[in-house]
């Protein structure tokens, strides 16, 4: 059992400018770790930052400041040549299964692409591993020959979690990755995605806004607001055991399916704010604190 | 039981060779909340934009067969009164249907965004509807609209009939869509899918506002959803849908604590409810009814019918 995290992100920020001087504080000052075989969820509603900060750990964007670590080495300033044997070490699936694979291609040449890419396969074998991973995640491999169209949302997005496991990746980065599918389906997909954690000791940083299914999936539990994270710690003791008062009117806004446990819930009125600063404003920056072990909650 | 306020009979849907709606027939009473609950696919939009008699307008839909009987008070003239009161909807020409569309039947889609004018202040469109719809002159309708806008609640909301749909963020597009819907005191009002663009903060405030009004109004509500935590939050009486029929209904209770067919087990046992995973500390596979339940959607039906007629619909707007 290796002691080091697989990632470390530490005090992590990425800031956009906008017309005028304005900033828009997308990810501030955000520090956490996601453990090896383990499943970090980072929940929030739109415009919290949770896309942002999955961008900057898969150095998609770069940070403002802040590192990013992975495997023991520090990526976050690296440039595209030094990054390139890190990047297949993470791999991302994303919401939309119909806009994340070109019309154009067969699903099979997708699937082969990042192994053609990385030059870790080729010819025959190249071909048996398109065959064994369609078969992996549910899809016959004869299948490889069709084009996206001809597939299901469902279906599409297990050939996206084929081509993510195509490099033998530590990490995989899931964007609302099942926030698209039907309910049915997406219960599918996420024990998928289940099977091949313990089958392969993936590491997942499930981004997602469904509170519901974050619970079923995760071990641990991130909750964002305003570019910041307001609490984390263990899966139990952000469900069970909120301290954060955000955390708290995002857990009794979720609907439950039964309807003997429907709530009467006061009459509120409210957009999220924005996290968008004039020139020369910036954030307050919040201190986390641990309430007990390994669950930390912003001061209020 | 009293009449129904809105009974479908039988309604059978077709684009060309698909049938999109077969055989599918509900009650709806007033001040009641009734949820149509489906994969994508199963003809729940369908079904609501044929109620609107909307499906038909540029697309290739047709309604086949089947009644939609809708109490109409009285109020629709010779046709009305001599079937005492109700009105069949599948047979109303469109100058009839405008009178009820937007007036007595009214709708709410689930992208704010596209069904509001995008060069028109929201204000306007409201008043306009109201002017349309009940005659009124612009200035009692603009009043009509600041007291809607006051109703569902928008701050500010002198302020804000002055905006544009772009200057408003998606809860608040949608306080306005409900505005409009509700300025002329519809008794039936069809909501497809009215939260499930929002965040779950903002759905929550929806859906109370929603429910409070149709306690002050005693409106009948169709609700249109894919999400039965939703389902399970407003609604009395539930249909399910799949593959174009109804496979189930009844009330709210008996469609979760007791349901009888396959189809709506492998529905519910694949819904995750929150609150579930308490005590425990893994994560945990759902337990999934045996597959051989066909919930999987054809991919060319999806796209022509449900969708298609879907989009076709949201560009009448309401």
């Amino acid at each position: 059992m290796e002691t080091t995290p697989l990632v470390e992100v530490d005090d992590l920020c990425k800031v956009f400018p906008v017309a005028g001087g304005a900033k828009i504080h997308a990810v501030e000052h955000v520090s956490l770790h996601v453990g090896r075989s383990e499943t970090l969820a980072v929940v929030g509603e739109s415009g919290c930052g949770k896309s942002t900060l999955a961008h900057l750990i898969m150095r998609l964007l770069d940070p403002t400041s802040g590192t990013v670590t992975l495997d023991g080495a520090e990526i976050s300033g690296l440039g595209s040549r030094a990054m390139r044997p890190h990047r297949r070490k993470m791999q991302i699936i994303f919401q939309d299964p119909f806009a994340s694979l070109d019309p154009r291609r067969s699903v099979g040449s997708a699937v082969a692409e990042p192994m053609k890419v990385h030059k870790t396969l080729s010819g025959s074998a190249l071909d048996d591993r398109v065959a064994a991973l369609f078969e992996r995640v549910g899809l016959e491999p004869d299948q490889a020959e069709q084009y996206p169209h001809q597939f299901s949302g469902g279906q599409r997005q297990r050939i996206c979690i084929a081509r993510a496991l195509a490099l033998e990746p530590e990490l995989v980065v899931a964007d609302e990755a099942v926030s698209a599918l039907d309910v049915s389906i997406q219960a599918q997909v996420i024990n998928l995605m289940m099977d091949l954690q313990q089958e392969m000791g993936l590491s997942y940083l499930f981004i997602s806004h469904d509170l519901a299914v974050v619970e079923r999936i995760s071990h641990r539990v991130a909750v964002m607001y305003l570019g910041q994270i307001v609490e984390l710690g263990p899966r139990a003791a952000i469900f069970e055991n909120p301290q954060h008062s955000y955390t708290k009117r995002l857990l009794d806004a979720v609907p439950i399916a039964d309807p003997r446990a429907r709530r009467e819930r006061p009459l509120l009125v409210g957009d999220i704010p924005s996290p968008r600063w004039a020139a020369g404003e910036s954030p307050e920056r919040v201190e986390l604190v641990e309430h007990e072990p390994g669950h930390f909650v912003a001061a209020e | 039981m009293a009449t129904p306020l809105l009974s479908v009979r039988d309604l059978t849907v077709s684009f060309d060779d698909f049938v999109a709606v077969d055989g599918v027939s509900f009650d709806v009473h007033r001040g009641q909340t009734l949820a149509v609950v489906g994969e994508s696919g199963s003809g729940k939009s369908v079904t609501a934009l044929s109620i609107m008699r909307l499906v038909e307008l540029g697309t290739r839909a047709k309604i086949e067969r089947g009644e939609i009987l809708f109490d109409a008070g009285g109020q629709l003239g010779a046709d009305a009164a001599q079937s005492g009161g109700l009105v069949d909807l599948v047979k109303q020409d469109e100058a009839t249907m405008r009178q009820i569309r937007g007036n007595r039947i009214s709708m709410i889609f689930q992208e704010p965004l596209t069904s509001l004018n995008p060069v028109y202040t929201v204000g306007n469109q409201v008043a306009e509807a109201v002017m349309l719809h009940q005659g009124l002159d612009k200035k009692a309708a603009t009043n009509r609209a600041l007291e809607m806008f006051e109703l569902v609640r928008i701050p500010e909301a002198k302020r804000r009939l002055g905006q544009y749909p772009h200057e408003m963020s998606g809860g608040m597009r949608q306080r306005v869509m409900i505005a409009m819907a509700l300025s002329c005191d519809p008794t039936v009002l069809i909501a497809d899918e009215p939260t499930t663009a929002l965040d779950v903060t903002i759905q929550a405030q929806i859906l109370g506002l929603m429910r409070e009004l149709q306690e002050e109004s005693e409106a009948a509500v169709i609700i249109i959803t894919h999400d039965m935590g939703v389902v399970a939050e407003v609604a009395d009486d539930v249909v399910v849908m799949n593959r174009s029929k109804v496979v189930e209904q009844g009330s709210v209770y008996e469609i979760f604590e007791n349901p009888r067919e396959d189809y709506t087990k492998a529905l519910l046992a694949a819904v995750p409810r929150l609150g579930s995973m308490a005590g425990t500390s893994e994560p945990a596979r759902f337990d999934l009814v045996d597959s051989t339940v066909d919930v999987t959607v054809d991919v060319t039906v999806g796209a022509n019918g449900s969708d298609g007629g879907g989009s076709g619909g949201n560009g009448e707007g309401v």
